[in-house]
């Protein structure tokens, strides 16, 4: 997995590229949850991510709870088909914002 | 589909017990996959349920610690009739502790066995036969 940062009008984006499995997670939250934490809006930009199994499920669900609870936002911005497929297996298209 | 277009095979591999071999056994389950004539979707599906139970056993049968120890994976087709089987020498699974999180009880964790269960027909644990410890046997239908 690789990512790169942007930040547009308060609102950080993380682009996030590869894989998302158990081997990553920390990596991928310790670049998210510093955001959350600076209470940033963020945006997850899940376009170039072409498996994600429930370990990233669970960053996602981490960073949107960590989110609601700073006050602030986590918006999933371009999500592939496969990792949408994953999000809507685990019934989480009504709870984590999607876009 | 039907089952005469579905070839049989039978392949298995070793990985280390690690978190980073994960992205081996969703490489060998791509590259058996690809060998039958079944839709991507469906491929895509059984990679993550294949890669969910491998991670299981590096989180709950090795509790994530370092370990010289290697998993066998096992992958049958036969007549339509897929099986995984999963060899590990970690700690004994307790069979009547595995179960799933609530699905609308939103919280990260416990979503791997949920999705295993949700793809595959059948999911049964066995003691393995020496030299193995626990013995896992994912199965389905491929001709539905």
């Amino acid at each position: 997995m690789s990512y790169k940062v942007t930040e547009e009008n308060n609102i950080s984006t993380v682009f996030l590229d590869g894989e998302i499995d158990m081997d990553v997670t920390e990596k991928a939250k310790e670049v998210i949850m510093p955001l959350i934490e600076a209470k940033k809006e963020v945006h997850l930009n899940l376009k170039d991510v072409q498996y994600m199994d429930s370990s990233g499920i669970s960053v996602l669900i981490e960073s949107h709870q960590k989110a609601t609870e700073l006050g602030t936002k986590v918006t999933l911005k371009e999500i592939s088909k496969s990792v949408l497929k994953v999000i809507m297996m685990a019934k989480l298209e009504q709870i984590l914002n999607l876009d | 589909m039907s089952q005469s277009q579905i070839i049989n095979l039978d392949e298995k591999r070793d990985f280390e017990v690690n978190s980073s071999n994960l992205k081996h056994v969703r490489s060998f389950c791509r590259e058996v996959f690809e060998k039958l004539n079944i839709n991507q979707e469906l491929k895509d599906e059984l990679v993550l349920a294949i890669a969910e139970a491998a991670q299981n056993i590096v989180k709950h049968a090795y509790n994530n610690e370092e370990t010289e120890d290697k998993m066998e994976i096992k992958i049958s087709v036969s007549n339509g009739h897929l099986e995984i089987g999963f060899f590990d020498k970690g700690r004994p699974v307790e069979k009547d502790k595995i179960r799933h999180r609530k699905i609308d009880d939103i919280k990260p964790g416990g979503l791997g066995t949920f999705f295993i269960q949700q793809i595959m027909d059948a999911v049964v644990f066995k003691e393995g036969e020496k030299p193995w410890i626990n013995h896992l046997i994912l199965s389905k239908n491929l001709n539905n």
